[in-house]
């Protein structure tokens, strides 16, 4: 399974060394940096780690223009999920965005008080101490984390650090695309289909976050049965 | 803010008992703390041994077997838990280790429940700890769970299975003690005597040293295992599980399901070093709860005493009372409350039938049917009243006649004592299946009616208005219907005049209220000052219900409610007053049960002063359809010319 392509690109510039921390990076940045510990050997067993499903909901699709709405995460540890350890945050609507649009997928009415939003820093913050170095696991992955990644860029900050696995990426590799599998059928909806998980709740970050993980916990299962043993961290990341 | 995650999960759980006890903000924060847990196939979520670590299971998707393994470590398939099923429980409560090995038969989801705020709230739910105690209790899934969990510990492996079944246990305030060397003949007397299902065995100081229970007895003298001469020492349980005497209900019911004992023994510090006060059994704790109807029907169907089965009664007006007090819908308590009274009178029908067999007479000569009549014939008894009830057999030949009326008429007399031993008195008017009169062939049966029908003596008008509502509860239904096919075709002729006389029966009580609008009291007699609530309230409502629904020839509809439920379909114009009527009945037998429970009588008088206001608001409101019924009858058969 690939890595996150920023954090490779990174890694030839720097040589592999972690950048010494910068004086500019805001103080919940650094203690984010300064704890991150380095991924686990590749012969760790799966079900010792724990991982973070991740999921954004946007203002739109384009990562140089659009915005975070709001982010949603669940821990997963072997196979459990727990609804107690989440995490799920909400940002205003920035000046200048139409978000009718988005409010038609996402169903978050804008600047609605039924959630408690806050600024985007806070937000930020408050995600990196919840995802700590914990592989993170989404549907489009590399999305969610380019915009996040955007946004901690524009409050003197740098990239996530972490490594990222695309649960696409994983059903791809399960069942590659092909004259029965056409390229558009590895979305969370027809993925979520075929694996027959409900889609309630669909466009929310957390619903998605819990579509997602249900997915990412029967996708795994499947491929340990196709590798014929318990999984290792070393199947899906390559060290 | 609860996240959409754990209000889907919400969603799932408040359909489900226990859950659907709790409110939602509690239920709210039990779904936020649910962990969502994936089962491939053949993996395990638990196994014997293991510490239950502070959650159960709910099944979302998929399916979880449950395995107990024998002496030689094979695998006996206990129970399959599909979607929305509980396991997992019984050993979080108990503090015990898991007995099963729980394994995923398909991919499976498990909503795996948080019990360290769900213990919390089991405290303020009451209703969620009986739930979970009556469920446990009643399963055989748990009773196998409780005997493998204390089989190391207890019962010798030799002891052959014996599923506990539920026991007929007297609680005993004075607990009935014996000493450690006294025989076990001894205390199985003492046992009867005293009507109890345990003897505690105490020593000089009355400390409790082991407990005897019938089960025991059963087990080692029945079966020859043990002399009856033999010291009871010799069999008792030892040492016993003692509770402090102002344990609570809660406490006590925890406590037997952490132990499978189904007996505790009260004493004065709660230690096994202090004085025996008295005994609980698990029988006890399900007396308490108020039980389930589908436990009385149960129990009834099993037991073999009149006794026993007054017992039964009894707990099914506890019933009555904590749906009374929730106000639950009438017509469900009444057909809950008709099945427990039918199955009585068949299971005392049993009883008879075996008495007669007994003393040798055989079996019945002939196919009968018992009806129950009045109330009880229409379902709409809630306490116990008077009997009420008449005998039809098929016909037979002349020579035989008599033979087979003897027989029945013996077996009534075992029936009616039978149903008084249970609470349901013998009837002043003698309106029942042991008199000569009311044991009949359907031939008989059918003459009886027409005479009925076509003398309408005011005598003949009662007898019409007790026995029309009749309804078979042994047979197969064929005998009373060959009653109401006769009844339908000699309506045809002397349909109007009957029908008139028996309308103006229904008018013999009038309005309830004075001049004055207050209550007509019986002037004279035992219930002098009291109100009539039957005859003066209820009666016009159903004799009315019963003459509108002769006349309109729907002889199958046996209950006021449903009546009047009919009637208003039949009669547009009318049925607003109708469902006036029908409501106004159901007050009245809510406001019945209610007296007659507070009062343990049948409720029939009451005395205008002990109602509250609201009672005494909603009886007036209820005879203003009394009236309009009344008045309906009056134009509608013309009876201003008859009175």
């Amino acid at each position: 399974m690939e890595d996150g392509w920023l954090a490779r690109v990174r890694q030839k510039l720097t040589g592999g060394k972690s950048p010494a921390p910068r004086d500019t990076w805001p103080d919940w940045y650094r203690t984010y940096r300064e704890g991150y510990a380095p991924l686990p050997p590749p012969a760790t067993p799966l079900d010792e780690i724990s991982i973070v499903v991740l999921d954004a909901e946007t203002t739109g699709l384009d990562v140089r223009r659009d915005r975070i709405l709001s982010l949603g995460a669940l821990r997963v540890t072997g196979n459990s999920i727990s609804l107690a350890d989440k995490f799920e945050a909400y940002l205003p609507v920035p000046a200048g965005f139409d978000a009718s649009g988005s409010v038609s997928i996402h169903g978050i009415i804008p600047n609605s008080t039924r959630y408690h939003h806050m600024d985007e820093p806070t937000l930020l913050a408050s995600f990196l101490q919840y995802v700590g170095s914990n592989v993170i696991v989404g549907h489009h992955i590399n999305f969610d984390v380019e915009m996040i990644n955007r946004s901690l860029q524009r409050h003197d900050a740098e990239p996530l650090w972490n490594t990222v696995i695309d649960t696409a990426d994983l059903a791809r590799r399960l069942r590659p695309a092909g004259y029965w599998t056409p390229p558009h059928d590895y979305s969370l909806d027809a993925l979520a289909k075929r694996y027959s998980i409900p889609l309630s709740d669909r466009h929310t970050a957390l619903g998605d976050c819990y579509i997602t993980a249900v997915l990412w916990l029967k996708l795994l299962r499947r491929l340990a049965v196709k590798l014929d043993g318990d999984l290792v961290l070393g199947d899906l990341v390559k060290g | 803010m609860p996240n959409q995650v754990s209000y889907r999960v919400y969603d799932f759980l408040k359909e489900i008992a226990p859950f659907s006890y709790l409110e939602q903000e509690a239920l709210l924060q039990v779904a936020g703390r649910v962990e969502v847990r994936y089962q491939p196939p053949g993996t395990v979520v638990f196994r014997p041994g293991e510490p239950p670590r502070d959650r159960f299971f709910v099944v979302k998707e998929g399916a979880i077997e449950l395995f107990s393994e024998d002496a030689e470590g094979n695998e006996l398939l206990v129970e399959r838990c599909g979607e929305r099923d509980i396991f997992g429980i019984r050993p979080l409560l108990a503090n015990d280790n898991y007995i099963f090995l729980a394994r995923a038969a398909e991919e499976s989801l498990l909503y795996a429940v948080n019990s360290e705020g769900f213990r919390e709230l089991i405290k303020e739910y009451p209703r969620v700890l009986e739930y979970l105690a009556t469920s446990m209790a009643g399963s055989s899934r748990y009773a196998l769970e409780y005997r493998a969990a204390h089989r190391q510990e207890r019962i010798p492996p030799e002891e052959p299975p014996d599923l506990p079944a539920l026991q007929s246990i007297h609680q005993s305030r004075e607990p009935v003690v014996c000493r450690a060397n006294e025989t076990i003949i001894d205390a199985a007397k003492q046992m009867t005597e005293m009507n109890v299902g345990s003897v505690v065995v105490v020593n000089d100081e009355r400390w409790p040293i082991g407990i005897v229970t019938d089960r025991d007895l059963r087990r080692s003298v029945a079966t020859g295992m043990v002399s009856r001469k033999a010291p009871v020492f010799t069999i008792m349980s030892s040492p016993v599980l003692c509770i402090e005497r102002k344990a609570t209900v809660t406490e006590i019911q925890i406590e037997m399901i952490r132990s499978g004992y189904h007996h505790l023994v009260q004493t004065e510090d709660g230690s096994d070093k202090s004085a025996v006060t008295g005994v609980v059994s698990e029988h006890d704790l399900l007396l308490l709860q108020g039980n389930s109807p589908a436990v009385i029907i149960q129990e009834i169907s099993r037991a073999r005493t009149t006794g026993y089965l007054r017992e039964l009664r009894d707990r099914a007006e506890r019933l009555l009372a904590s749906y009374i007090e929730k106000e639950v819908a009438i017509g469900y308590i009444t057909a809950v409350m008709t099945q427990i009274n039918d199955e009585i009178i068949r299971k005392c029908i049993k009883l008879g039938l075996a008495s007669m067999q007994a003393e040798g007479h055989g079996n019945p000569p002939a196919l009968f049917d018992w009806l129950a009549l009045g109330s009880q014939g229409r379902g709409e008894q809630l306490l116990r009243t008077d009997q009420d009830n008449a005998l039809i057999f098929e016909d037979v030949a002349a020579n035989r006649y008599n033979t087979v009326k003897g027989y029945f008429l013996k077996l009534s007399d075992y029936v009616t004592e039978y149903l008084n031993e249970v609470g349901f008195d013998y009837c002043d008017g003698d309106m029942m299946a042991s008199n000569p009169k009311w044991c009949l062939s359907v031939s008989k049966w059918k003459e009886q009616f027409t005479t009925w029908m076509i003398e309408t003596t005011p005598e003949n008008m009662l007898n019409t208005s007790i026995f029309f509502d009749y309804r078979g509860v042994w047979g197969d239904g064929s005998l009373p219907d060959k009653l109401s096919q006769h009844i339908f075709g000699e309506m045809e002729f002397k349909n109007t005049r009957f029908l008139a006389s028996l309308a103006s029966a229904a008018l013999q009580n009038p309005s309830p209220l004075t001049f004055f609008r207050n209550f007509v009291v019986e002037r004279s007699g035992e219930h002098k000052d009291f109100f009539d609530l039957k005859s003066r309230a209820m009666r016009p409502l159903t004799d009315a219900a019963r003459v509108l629904i002769l006349q309109a020839k729907q002889g199958n509809i046996n209950n006021t409610l449903r009546r009047y439920e009919a009637l208003a379909k039949l009669e547009p114009q009318n049925a607003e007053l109708y469902r006036e009527a029908a409501k106004a009945h159901e007050v009245l037998t809510r406001l019945r049960a209610e007296l007659g429970l507070k009062r343990g009588d049948n409720g029939r008088f009451v005395k205008p002063s002990e109602l509250s206001q609201i009672h005494r608001l909603l009886l007036r409101n209820s005879f203003t359809p009394v009236k309009e019924i009344q008045q309906l009858l009056e134009i509608r058969f013309q009876l201003n010319y008859i009175r």
